[in-house]
């Protein structure tokens, strides 16, 4: 990601918090929104049906993850369908774009190819805390919102982007196991 | 040259902070030369964004600390590894090395590298959920030649010895450099508005809010509730009189740490200041926002020593 650049640094620093809100706090710090975390309910052994928007993501299919540019071919996302990514050991992947947080050795990650036919926000769900980078031409994009997901779903968090049609990058950075499922849907 | 700037001015900020007060552990005399410091800094801020320091390798001090927030985190509070919810939240860190209590409800937490041990170790929440996992410093940065080279640069007298100590030691050191002292507030001009509010702030605020950083570092209790969860220093002391009480908060770059309060429960600074029940007069809170504003360093944000380190012994990393 790019630093703020030196014109902003002209506004007051509350203009310029108000500024970066949008951007660093819902863009970067995907972990939890800005507001007080409501406590963790006690779950069930089995997930929670997820809501209608993202049925899908009881159905995953397997599927694995890229660890460099040319695994992309077979690594593609498609909105509407849930896929369990096998990740790698962090050493192994060769990411298009240095992730933010990009996970110790002993962490996991992969990417994968996104494909949107209609412009549209699209809403990424993933089962864990990893760290997500959504590329476009190889430049990050900037999320429109991140949050946590339904609780007891086995959704984690999900961070919205606004998409024309087009080809992405799905980079997962930072995940602490071999696994992570990921669903990609259009915003109702 | 810009970088060799940046580099002197870590360094700079690296000397300056160390032995100030007592705080930290001054770097043995024998060995104290610049060129140790320097390596010291250069580790620490490369093992400061190293997830490999937490239990699975997803979480490093920047995950939390991150620079375009003044070094807090943009949450209200922070999850750890094991998703367990943080307790408190995140706070900057600019002049961390000048302050003379470090966290919000341990008077004993004096230094930076044993406060080190807090996120690495602690269970009160699980942060980076390293207890019973020390040995993992040596095993993992001990396998990659740069890593090992960079220690045995920054501690000669321990051989390059790779664990707790010698990693508290580094991260302490690049701590150090995260230095705010160009605000407004220290160099001028300030707008109208903020000079207004310098005089508010003064009657209002700076009975606690005060010295260079705007904090006492002393501890009290605010707008609590008798159904308070929050213990505060009473987890220290055991009395119940100190239930809640809590360090003051350093203002340094306060309008870029939000959202405020000790548990992110505030989400303006405006709510913040209505939280301390001032008695403010109408239209009181903008110019006292305006001179928070003036606290800012934009410096901090923007500092290339202070970021995600792009190489290592010459390499990308």
């Amino acid at each position: 990601m790019h630093p703020p650049s030196h014109a902003l640094l002209r506004l007051s620093a509350s203009a310029l918090a108000t500024l970066l809100a949008p951007w660093a706090g819902l863009a970067m710090a995907q972990d939890m929104p800005a507001t007080m975390p409501a406590p963790a309910p006690a779950c069930a052994a089995e997930p929670a049906a997820p809501p209608p928007a993202f049925a899908a993501w009881s159905n995953a299919t397997a599927m694995d993850a890229a660890t460099d540019e040319p695994g992309l071919a077979m690594a593609s996302l498609a909105p509407g369908e849930a896929e369990k990514l096998t990740l790698r050991p962090t050493p192994d992947v060769h990411y298009l774009l240095r992730p933010e947080k990009p996970g110790g050795t002993v962490s996991f990650g992969g990417m994968a190819r996104l494909q949107v036919a209609k412009a549209g926000t699209y809403r990424v769900a993933l089962g864990s805390g990893a760290w997500i980078d959504l590329l476009r031409a190889g430049k990050p994009l900037v999320s429109a919102a991140h949050g946590h997901g339904p609780a007891c779903t086995g959704i984690r968090k999900i961070v919205d982007f606004a998409l024309d049609a087009g080809d992405y990058v799905l980079q997962v950075a930072a995940n602490g196991t071999p696994e992570v499922t990921v669903l990609v849907v259009p915003q109702d | 040259m810009r970088l060799v700037s940046f580099s002197l001015a870590a360094l700079a900020g690296a000397l300056a902070f160390t032995p100030r007060g007592g705080q930290g552990t001054p770097v043995p005399a024998h060995a104290a030369s610049h060129s140790l410091v320097a390596a010291r800094v250069e580790l620490g801020r490369r093992l400061f964004y190293d997830a490999d320091l937490s239990a699975n390798g997803t979480m490093a001090c920047a995950t939390c600390h991150e620079q375009r927030h003044a070094f807090a985190d943009g949450n209200a509070t922070h999850p750890g590894v094991t998703d367990e919810p943080g307790l408190r939240n995140v706070p900057g860190l600019a002049n961390v090395g000048r302050f003379a209590r470090l966290t919000m409800a341990d008077p004993a937490m004096t230094t930076l590298e044993r406060q080190v041990e807090t996120p690495l170790f602690g269970t009160h929440p699980v942060e980076m959920g390293m207890k019973g996992r020390a040995g993992e410093f040596a095993r993992r940065l001990g396998g990659q030649a740069c890593y090992k080279a960079m220690f045995a640069r920054a501690f000669p007298a321990q051989r390059g010895r790779i664990d707790t100590g010698t990693v508290a030691l580094a991260l302490a050191a690049f701590e150090r450099t995260i230095t705010a002292t160009r605000a407004p507030v220290d160099q001028g001009p300030l707008p109208p508005a903020a000079k207004a509010g310098k005089a508010l702030f003064a009657r209002h605020c700076a009975a606690c809010h005060t010295g260079p950083d705007f904090t006492d570092f002393a501890y009290h209790r605010i707008d609590l509730t008798p159904d308070q969860a929050e213990r505060g220093l009473m987890d220290a002391t055991g009395r119940e009189a100190d239930r809640g009480a809590l360090r003051t908060p350093s203002l340094r770059n306060v309008a870029l740490t939000g959202p405020w309060w000790h548990d992110g429960s505030a989400p303006s600074l405006a709510s913040a200041i209505a939280r301390h029940h001032l008695g403010l007069a109408p239209g009181a809170t903008a110019p006292l926002i305006a001179y928070l504003d003036a606290m800012t360093d934009p410096t901090l944000m923007t500092r290339a020593d202070l970021a995600m380190p792009a190489t290592a012994c010459g390499q990308p990393l």
